[in-house]
Formats: C-alpha cells, sequence, structure tokens
C-alpha cells in the first residue's frame, strides 16, 4: 500500500511541469478567502527542471515581504524561512529557526501543482507542526491561479483567486 | 516635576462651578439651565467646517465658567455616545436644555463669552490650529472669511486675522511662528494636537476643550522623515510639565499613531483622544451624582482562587474606548464583555463613565488602560517617569473599582500587526507598580508576551476581530486557534474591535469545536494563574522591528 503510494508520487513527480503557473499572479481579494492584514498579494512562480520556486511578495501597509520557498517535484526539501499567507490577526507565527519539510508533485495530467509542507509555528502554547496541502490550479484560459489551501488545523479550506499580470506589467 | 491633580480637589472645584438653580424631584443633582445644538455629518472645509469651527470655539468660550453648551452629534458620528450623554445629563443632573437651532442664534446667546473673533485662512490649513490658539488665550471665536459679517452683526471685534499671514510657508514654519508668539501663554500640563483628518474633510470637535483650557494647536508630525516638524514637536513635548497630557489624535497624513504615541511616551506624556472627542468642555463640569459610586460587576475576589478544567476559556475584552462603538451595538450583555475605559474621563468627563456604569449589565466589566493613565506605550516611558504615572493608574483604578489592567505597545509594528510585544523589563515593571491586580491583558491586534508571577498571569491576545472578516472566517480562525492550541485548558483571549456587534459574535461562539467555555476576563486570568499551558515570552531583542523609537535627546 504504502509502496503503491510513493509510486503513485514518484509518477505523478515525473509528470512535466504546468508552463502556464510561471510569472507573476495579483490576488483577487473580491474572488478570495477574506484575508485580515495583507493590502497586496502577488505569487511570482518560476520553474527550473524539477524546482519550483513560489516568491511571494507581499504588503501590509509600508511593510513590504518577499520570500520565496523552493519546492522540487524529483524530491524532499528543507526550509529554513518557509513562508506562508497568515491571517495576521491570529497569533500563529512561523517558529524562531524552524525548518519546514516540503514535498511537491504535479498531479492531474500535470496540470495541477500540488505541495504538502509540514511547518512548524509559534502559538501561545509553544510549538506545534502544522501540515499545509496546497493546490495551484491554472485556469484554462491560463489567466486566473487559484491556489486551495488546507490546513491539519482547519476543516474550512482557504481559496485565493489570482489574475496573471501581464509579462509587460510585471516587470 | 508637578505634583500630580488629586481627583477631589477636582470635583470640589467643578461641583462649586455648576449654577445651582433648584432642585429636581427624583434627580440626583440640582436644576440648572443649559443650551444645545445638533450637529450635521457635514465637515468639509468647503461645507460644514467653518461653522462648526467658529461653534465650537464659542462652545470652548461659554464653558469657561459654566457648562452652558452641549453638542449633539448624529447616531453615526465617531463618539455615539453624545445622544444618550444628553438623555443622562436631563435625567441624572437635572439639566434643562434649551436647543439653539443655527450659529446666529448661538451667538445671540454666548457672544458675551468672547471679545472677538480671530480670522483663519482656509487656504492654509494650518492656520485654523493657529486660530483655535490664539481663540483660548483673547477669548475669540474663530471664523472663516465668509462668517465675520455674522460675528461682527453681533458686536465682535476683530482680534486678528491670519489671512495672509502664512500664505506659502511650511506647516513647521507656521507652528514655529505660533511658538514664537503664544507658547509662553499656554498651558503646559497639556497641548492640543489637533490632526486627525486631513484635507477637504477636517473634524476639529475636541477644539471646544482646548480653548477651554488654553491650549497650544498644532498637528506637527512625529514622523522620522519630516525633520524639522519633528524637531519643533519634540521641543514642545519636552517642554511640558511631566505626566502631562497630549489631548486630540495625531495627523492622518503626517505620521501615524504608532509614530506619535511612540514619541510622545518617550516624553513620559500620555494621549487622550480622539481629535473629534466633542463635548469635555462641558462635561468635565459635571461631577458624579450625589451617592454615586463605582461599583464594578466583579465575578471572583481579588484573593479567589479557581482551578482550571481541561478546557477551552474563551474571554471578550473591547478596549477601544467605550464611548465608540460596541456599547451601543445590538446585543451588548449577552456574552461576558470586558470594556475597557479611559481612565482619565474621571477627570473630564464623570458624567459619561456613571452613564456607561449605570448602564452597565452584569456581563460588562470594566477593566483599567491604556497601559496606564492614559495611552501609551510602555517599552518607551522612561523608567524614571513610569513610577508616577502608574501611581496615578493605581488611584484610578481603586475609584474605577477596576482589577485588571491592559497594556499595549504597537511601538514596533506596522498598525496593528507585527512586533506588538512587551519587554522584560517593561513587564517586570508592571509587576512592580500593580502588585493587587488580578492580572494583565496586552495587545490590540495578537501579541505573545505572556507571564505568570505568583496568582498575577500576563495573557496576549490571540486573536482579534476585525469586524470587516466574514464572520465564517473568524468562527474557522478560533476554531483552528484551538485546534492548534491543543492542551487544555486553553486560554484564548480576544480583542473585538470597536466596531463589531455582539450579537453576531453570539452565532459565532455556537458553532466553536471543543468544550468552550466563555467567562469574563476577571474569572477568565484567575483561571489563567491555575495552571500555564501557555508559554512564558517578552518581546525578542531579534524579532523584527518595523520602527525602533526616537534617538534620545
Amino acid at each position: 500500500m504504502i509502496l503503491g503510494g510513493l509510486m503513485a508520487l514518484g509518477l505523478t513527480a515525473a509528470l512535466a511541469a504546468n508552463p502556464a503557473l510561471t510569472g507573476r499572479w495579483r490576488l483577487d481579494p473580491a474572488r478570495s478567502t477574506a484575508l485580515d492584514g495583507w493590502h497586496k498579494v502577488d505569487l511570482v512562480v518560476a520553474l527550473d527542471g524539477t524546482r519550483v520556486a513560489l516568491t511571494y511578495d507581499m504588503l501590509w501597509i509600508r511593510s513590504k515581504v518577499v520570500v520565496t520557498n523552493t519546492v522540487d517535484t524529483a524530491h524532499p526539501v528543507e526550509l529554513k524561512n518557509f513562508f506562508r499567507i497568515e491571517q495576521r490577526h491570529m497569533a500563529v507565527y512561523p517558529a524562531k529557526h524552524g525548518i519546514t519539510q516540503a514535498t511537491a508533485a504535479w498531479i492531474d495530467g500535470g496540470r495541477t501543482l500540488r505541495t504538502e509542507v509540514f511547518t512548524p509555528v509559534e502559538i501561545s502554547q509553544g510549538e506545534v507542526l502544522m501540515r499545509m496541502t496546497s493546490e495551484y490550479r491554472v485556469s484554462e484560459t491560463g489567466d486566473t491561479l487559484t491556489l486551495i489551501e488546507l490546513h491539519s488545523t482547519r476543516n474550512r479550506p482557504l481559496v485565493y483567486v489570482f489574475n496573471k499580470v501581464p509579462t509587460e506589467a510585471a516587470n | 516635576m508637578k505634583k500630580l491633580i488629586s481627583l477631589l480637589p477636582l470635583f470640589v472645584v467643578c461641583a462649586v462651578s455648576a449654577a445651582v438653580t433648584k432642585p429636581i424631584p427624583g434627580a440626583a443633582s440640582p436644576a440648572r439651565a443649559a443650551w444645545m445644538m445638533h450637529f450635521d455629518l457635514d465637515w468639509k472645509v468647503a461645507g460644514g467646517l467653518p461653522e462648526k469651527a467658529l461653534l465650537v470655539s464659542l462652545q470652548g468660550l461659554a464653558n469657561r465658567a459654566t457648562p452652558q453648551l452641549y453638542i449633539v452629534h448624529p447616531p453615526e458620528f465617531q463618539w455615539e455616545i453624545t445622544g444618550p450623554l444628553f438623555e443622562f445629563y436631563q435625567r441624572k443632573h437635572g439639566v434643562k436644555f434649551t436647543e439653539l437651532k443655527s450659529a446666529d442664534e448661538a451667538l445671540t446667546q454666548f457672544a458675551d463669552a468672547a471679545k472677538g473673533y480671530v480670522v483663519w485662512d482656509k487656504a492654509v490649513g494650518a492656520s485654523l490650529n493657529v486660530a483655535f490658539t490664539i481663540a483660548g488665550l483673547e477669548d475669540a471665536v474663530v471664523v472663516a472669511e465668509e462668517l465675520i459679517p455674522l460675528v461682527t452683526k453681533h458686536g465682535l471685534k476683530p482680534i486678528d486675522d491670519l489671512r495672509g499671514r502664512y500664505t506659502g510657508q511650511t506647516d513647521e514654519a507656521i507652528y514655529q511662528d505660533a511658538y514664537n508668539r503664544y507658547w509662553a501663554r499656554c498651558a503646559k500640563d497639556r497641548i492640543m494636537l489637533m490632526g486627525g483628518h486631513v484635507g477637504a474633510v477636517r473634524m476639529p470637535a475636541m477644539a471646544d476643550w482646548g480653548v477651554r483650557e488654553k491650549m497650544f494647536f498644532h498637528d506637527l508630525s512625529a514622523n522620522p522623515q519630516h525633520t524639522r516638524e519633528l524637531a519643533l514637536n519634540r521641543r514642545l513635548l519636552s517642554e511640558l510639565t511631566p505626566g502631562g497630557y497630549v489631548f486630540g489624535w495625531h495627523s492622518y497624513g503626517k505620521d501615524t499613531e504608532e509614530q506619535y504615541t511612540t514619541l510622545l511616551s518617550t516624553y513620559g506624556l500620555r494621549m487622550e483622544g480622539l481629535h473629534n472627542l466633542p463635548n469635555l468642555s462641558f462635561n468635565c463640569q459635571f461631577t458624579f451624582t450625589p451617592g454615586f459610586k463605582f461599583t464594578n460587576n466583579h465575578h471572583v475576589a481579588p484573593d479567589a482562587k479557581l482551578t482550571a478544567e481541561p478546557k477551552v476559556y474563551l474571554a471578550f475584552v473591547q478596549s477601544d474606548s467605550i464611548g465608540i462603538g460596541v456599547w451601543t451595538k445590538p446585543g451588548r450583555g449577552k456574552l461576558p464583555f470586558a470594556w475597557q475605559v479611559t481612565m482619565n474621563w474621571t477627570e473630564f468627563s464623570p458624567a459619561a463613565l456613571e452613564y456607561f456604569h449605570e448602564s452597565a449589565m452584569p456581563n460588562d466589566y470594566f477593566i483599567g488602560g491604556l497601559s496606564g493613565p492614559g495611552y501609551m506605550y510602555p517599552n518607551h516611558i522612561p523608567a524614571e517617569r513610569f513610577p508616577l504615572l502608574m501611581e496615578r493608574a493605581n488611584k484610578l483604578m481603586a475609584l474605577l473599582d477596576e482589577h485588571v489592567m491592559e497594556i499595549m505597545d504597537n511601538s514596533a509594528a506596522d498598525g496593528n500587526i507585527g512586533n506588538t510585544d512587551l519587554t522584560q523589563e517593561t513587564v517586570d515593571r508592571y509587576y512592580q507598580a500593580f502588585p493587587h491586580v488580578i492580572g494583565f491583558i496586552n495587545g490590540y491586534g495578537p501579541a505573545r508576551t505572556r507571564d505568570l508571577r505568583g496568582t498575577q498571569p500576563l495573557i496576549s491576545y490571540d486573536y482579534y476581530i476585525d469586524p470587516r472578516r466574514p464572520r465564517a472566517e473568524v468562527m474557522a480562525d478560533l476554531n483552528e486557534l484551538i485546534a492548534l492550541n491543543a492542551k487544555r485548558p486553553y486560554f484564548l483571549l480576544v480583542h473585538v474591535r470597536e466596531s463589531n456587534d455582539v450579537n453576531s459574535l453570539i452565532e459565532i461562539t455556537k458553532q466553536l469545536e471543543g468544550p468552550i467555555e466563555i467567562v469574563p476576563v476577571d474569572v477568565f486570568l484567575k483561571l489563567a494563574a491555575s495552571n500555564q499551558t501557555y508559554t512564558k515570552r517578552y518581546q525578542d531583542p531579534e524579532d523584527p522591528k518595523h520602527f525602533s523609537g526616537y534617538p534620545k535627546e
């Protein structure tokens, strides 16, 4: 059973990357789960072989945050400064010096990128691991990216819809 | 160092100043006459502002010796209490109000309170603040050009005319000129930061108070990028009496609340806002009604010991001053709710505090704050100023029958998010200054300063409810916090932003998952003292700071 699962993971990981995912995407708040604390959210995706760089370009009032999570569909990776789009009115913080375990795979015939991370977070009772499963789905027309995020600690998924930023505007 | 004024003499002065006429059966105080006006919501510079500026300056003068003129604002105004308080004055103080329907009627009634008028320059925003300063010092009403005929009709003579005086000058230059001309004669234990709205709309509803008290008006910046304005600002603050007041609010167009509050805290001063808080010139002249004593709805004795069960304990706090927001929203009283009281209102608005206490329901519980006797950021209060301020806070909390102190320091945050924690040194000072409180609350947005010393916990907010956040997401957020904080008991402290309503919170609490118990905040802290499932944590020096504060001079 486990072997079968791993084989399946290997197969999906071996699928070709979806080039339509690349580029700069801008959050459409009206079509997304409400997000406290961020005024602007851009997601920039870059592909390099089996590596996928997910750069979050965020703004809260005057505070700009630009962080890249690079995952690899060929093998698990450890991330030192993992970034998640957090609801900033919750006392849930990235754990100081925390190491996040991340896996990634192309699924659905290569159309969708799925990542799964185990990330340590600081809460009032100390540090705990949060599992986050995320799917990055590009619309057929290539102009919309839907990020569906499921937490091990949250029954209600978070859905963020992004619109493609034209190349000339992104530069 | 100026000795802080004790409350008793103030009350005596206020009581003596009240012009007694005849006793009112059933009312707590003898009857007296006063006048009132209804304001609308038009504060546009090109619309209703000039007349309102005239009227609030007149109000400050009319209320110099006795409380004569009161303004009722629409329910949609940020301070929603002017209507209920108007009713309270009639019912409890026997005030018989006569309505004045226009500026003309107001001048007919009160022009004698003014010696003349000062003209501000509508093309130079800062000139309005200079005019208010002059109004206080010279007993003048403040007029824009188009209102000169009106005040002239009532026999008022020109005292000063700012038209053209400051054309083309920077705010720093204008206020430097005002400093040179007027500062020496202005009050030194208080100053009016008349900022807030800028541009097409301005809202100086607090100007009556500044005029009455002969304060220096300004909206100088605390933004470090505005070096010249900041330098003059610092000079003014440094020349105020230690422990003095900065009334009003920062300019929305120049700096941030965090910057200004950090700056005044650096001088051991305290903020009392907002810039549109109305009627202090009237309110300050009423004391508590005879026999009134603050009696809080305590749910637990200070020395009681409670034992937490394996549950999720949830407590709600609202800290944006009880005069704003939730108090008048539907559903109050259905949930245990803690309300941070603006303690200095004992001095400036006793009737307002009495009104809140009188209308409190069993589930309403009052706590002290914010950070001390006024709004300040404790990480920046000089060590030598801290004991004096907190001694005053202790006295006010005793008067108000409060057992919980709320602390907030957003100096290193961006808005209410980011680094909102207290240094260990600050926490040490609070424990030393408040040996008799049940415990402390910290934050506005979420924070992570936590402690437990003896039976006194210090708990930060784990969640902040933005009124705009969909209720389904609030419910999911709270359930996620409950899932993440899996040890039981879990102490979940929630800050409720001013304009939420309690009914919506009730619906949320019905959908929370787990062994939930909603408790009053005093019970919450007692339970938190019994089982420390939360970490001890202070501001980590390595945590990023959005702003580090101002260099010492």
